[in-house]
């Protein structure tokens, strides 16, 4: 039992330790909305939080702030970010989902949006959200060990057509874009893989330097160092066009898989947000989009660029949510 | 290698990442004096404070909280026969009855240079062998992977204390609640109840915090918060040449056994302690005065045991991603926030913060040495410092760095049962180290196991036919064994 002085004495320490504790972590938390019902006309009244789903260093959240910083400047205004992680960015989806569309609250809205709720990880979906901008897309690659009995993708899916099943091919976890990818690919090619999950991309990509799989489907900017080195041998890039980085790989749809597949990043808000916000926000990323600064960045960072507007983007989410929901339910990774 | 050692040189050398190494060596040493505050929750209770800072700067400051703490466990130990950390119950064998002896200056003497000695030749060793060790790694799988996490949780069964069977049971309940989240293999919810926010998993830091914070915490009220007034007459701290040439031989040999038990996964400074406490009694029989009655050697031994394990213990977490000890868990958990995966990839990815880790963890025990010679005085005083007044900020540090880790308030929550759990079982004697064993090693095994049947269409073949993993699964047994056996032997 503490006795009545000691209470006192608990008190004060504990007010100690709160003024130490909170002066630590401001930036966890979020300044209260002042509630004014602002009008389109004079948007920005207020910070604009931008919500993003994955943690504090992550490639997601790096964008974020660089997208931050820029807004500033943009918008005349002062721009922060938070990062509210769990659940392949379902949790932060939801809190973007729920905030108040009045447009100072947005969030990233990655490839997870599209998959979560079918994956039974998430009840949220890209309906709850209002699109702005795309500003990314990573597609996946397919890369084995340089040592290989296959050279080229055609040899790859000879030899997988000869021994079904026999070629394993790691990827970032069940569920995961990098699963789906391997997974949409062996649909068009009719073959046979065995897909095994990993804890995150780099554990995936050691398995195939150390032998355990034969190959992998991450994005082409985590395999780079290990292919421009020799040790792994990329076959196959996913995206419409090939990577710069990479010009003498072929695409699938070059090789005659009609597949494009891989991780997206784009700014969006919650449903519902007025027209003219909208504009003028996707004016603003669209002018930090096409600014060098950003650009660097992106190269910089091994992030490939790509722009669709906010129409295009809801388009693009449409069909990715199609397309993921009946991948997933022909993989049988959907929960009950 | 050399490229990696001079990139590291140039982000420890840098006025910030010094400063971080004494203060985490300052920060350590007080905490570690205050017996129930550990290393494992300073650490734990501090590490979302590194997230703004880079990932070097970072490490300095949790590596320099984790000597220190690991130091200052014994100075306790050594005055008031209290450990600080659990890592310095060896220490009290002969440090307590030195002190009653009135040499109490000389045992902390002992004790600074035998910890220093300790910690820089396990920096050292660890230096030369982990870049190798990665290597091999880089070519180890699943199956192995999954032996080496079961070696881990058969630690328990000889880290439980008075009982196995509490241990086991608590070593069971961690990796119950690490099962909480998506299925590894099947990508499916496990015990999530529907909240979103729990398909990552149970935030272990989180546990971690409830259990060694607030649990410690809530128990040290319950047992009584008293002041101790303390009069140690201190002379004679800077151990005489004589002295240091008696501790050499014993110093030097824990030093090598520290690290190598270190290093293996779940085992940590207390086993180290005590492991090396023995041998150095076992080898001295006829020491005068005996192990037990204020033998320098003893606390030369238990010190240089349990110092020179935190730097073992970085063997398994960097190289392989398998953390050596609880701490070395919430280190990995730093370096992933910062993107950064550790593994045997991280050789060649980071050369320069690997380095950066030992040359900063050499450091961290130079800076021990110093403090600990020169200020020994006035961390003497700390114990005097009535810990009333630092555990409610501590209650409240364990909300607010719980909240800082990801701003998830689920967390807290999380926190606060853990803390609720933790009390509970503390009272009735169940420990508590076992169930972070249990939740960090468990989903390890779980995952490789399932990938290695996954890769063999079924098979058990690919894990008895891989040489190192067999080889590891039978030191796995004989660790399972041999406590039990000893038991038997004891109540004979």
């Amino acid at each position: 039992m503490i006795e009545d002085s000691g209470r006192r004495e608990f008190l004060a320490t504990a007010a100690v330790g709160t003024t130490v504790g909170v002066a630590g972590c401001t930036d966890a938390l979020t300044p209260d909305d002042n509630g004014s019902d602002s009008e389109a006309a004079d948007f920005p009244s207020d910070d604009i939080e931008i919500i993003c789903p994955f943690d504090e260093g992550g490639g997601t959240d790096l964008t974020a702030r660089q997208l931050s910083e820029q807004l500033e400047n943009q918008l005349d205004t002062s721009s922060f970010v938070t990062n509210s992680t769990g659940g392949s960015g379902s949790v932060g989806f939801s809190e973007i989902a729920s905030a108040s569309a009045d447009g100072h609250t947005l969030g990233i809205l990655t490839v997870e949006i599209c998959t979560v709720s079918h994956l039974d990880i998430g009840d949220v979906t890209h309906e709850d959200m209002t699109p702005i901008l795309q500003y990314n897309f990573d597609p996946a690659a397919l890369t084995v060990h340089e040592d290989a009995p296959y050279d080229s993708l055609e040899e790859f899916v000879d030899y997988a057509e000869d021994n079904p099943g026999e070629i394993s091919v790691s990827n970032s976890g069940t569920g995961a874009i990098w699963h789906l990818a391997a997974a949409e690919f062996e649909q068009a090619a009719d073959i046979e893989l065995d897909h095994i999950g990993y804890e995150g991309a780099a554990p995936a990509t050691e398995a195939v330097l150390g032998g355990e799989v034969e190959a992998t489907t991450s994005s082409a900017a985590e395999v780079s160092s290990q292919v421009q080195d020799g040790d792994l041998e990329m076959l196959a890039f996913f995206g419409d066009e090939r990577h710069p980085a990479f010009e003498d790989v072929p695409t699938l749809t070059e090789e005659g898989y009609d597949v494009t597949v891989g991780a997206w990043r784009g700014i969006g808000g919650p449903a519902g947000m007025d027209e003219e916000i909208v504009e003028t926000l996707e004016d603003a990323f669209d002018e930090i989009h096409s600014s060098e600064e950003f650009e660097e960045f992106m190269e910089n960072n091994n992030f490939q660029l790509e722009h669709r507007d906010a129409e295009e983007f809801g388009q693009f989410m449409d069909e990715e949510y199609d397309r993921f929901g009946e991948l997933i339910d022909e993989l049988g990774i959907e929960g009950e | 290698m050399l490229a990696g050692l001079l990139e590291g040189l140039s982000l420890v050398f840098q006025p910030l990442a010094l400063a971080l190494i004494v203060f985490g060596v300052v920060v350590g040493i007080v905490m570690g004096s205050i017996p129930g505050m550990t290393a494992t929750m300073t650490v734990a209770v501090l590490v979302s404070f590194t997230f703004g800072m880079n990932p070097t700067e970072g490490m300095m400051l949790l590596l320099g909280i984790y000597g220190g703490a690991l130091y200052a466990g014994s100075i306790p130990a050594i005055l008031i026969r209290t450990p600080g950390t659990p890592s310095a119950a060896a220490t009290i064998f002969d440090g307590f009855p030195l002190s009653e002896q009135g040499q109490a200056g000389k045992a902390i003497g002992i004790a600074t240079i035998a910890s220093f000695v300790g910690g820089a030749v396990s920096v050292l060793i660890v230096t030369v062998l982990s870049p190798q060790i990665a290597n091999v790694a880089l070519n180890i799988g699943s199956p192995e992977y999954f032996a080496i996490a079961f070696f881990g949780l058969t630690i328990i069964a000889s880290i439980s204390g008075d009982s196995i069977t509490k241990g086991m049971l608590s070593g069971l309940l961690g990796m119950l609640i690490a099962t909480v989240g998506l299925d590894p293999t099947l990508g499916q919810p496990r015990f999530t109840f529907g909240f979103p926010e729990l398909s990552a998993g149970i935030e272990f830091i989180a546990v971690m915090i409830g259990l060694f914070g607030l649990a410690e915490g809530v128990n040290r009220y319950r047992e009584g918060i008293g002041t101790i007034d303390l009069q140690q007459d201190l002379s004679g701290i800077t151990p005489s040449r004589a002295d240091l040439k008696s501790i050499r031989n014993v110093t030097l040999g824990s030093s090598v056994a520290g690290s190598i038990i270190g290093s293996i996964p779940g085992a940590g400074g207390d086993i180290a302690s005590f492991v090396t406490y023995n041998e150095a009694k076992r080898w001295a029989k006829n020491a005068t005065p005996e192990f037990g009655s204020g033998n320098i050697k003893g606390v030369a031994a238990a010190e240089s045991g349990n110092n020179s394990s935190t730097a073992g213990a970085l063997v398994p977490t960097l190289t392989l991603g398998i953390p050596g000890d609880s701490v070395t868990a919430i280190l990995i958990g730093a370096l992933l926030v910062h993107g950064i995966q550790p593994g045997p990839g991280l050789f060649d990815n980071e050369p320069g913060l690997v380095f950066s880790i030992f040359i900063g963890f050499f450091l961290v025990y130079v800076v021990i040495l110093v403090l600990g010679l020169l200020g020994a005085h006035v961390w003497v005083r700390v114990i005097n410092f009535p810990a009333k007044y630092l555990w409610p900020s501590i209650f409240v540090l364990c909300v607010v760095g719980t909240f800082a880790l990801r701003g998830n308030l689920l967390d807290m929550w999380v926190m606060v049962a853990a803390g609720v759990l933790g009390f509970i079982l503390r009272m009735d004697g169940y420990p508590l180290a076992p169930i972070v064993l249990g939740m960090i090693l468990g989903p390890i095994a779980e995952e490789n196991l399932r990938r290695s049947l996954e890769l063999s269409n079924g098979s058990w073949d690919i894990i008895y036919t891989s040489p190192i993993a067999m080889v590891i699964l039978l030191l796995a047994a004989a660790s399972l064994v041999a406590p039990i056996a000893l038991q038997y032997r004891e109540s004979e």
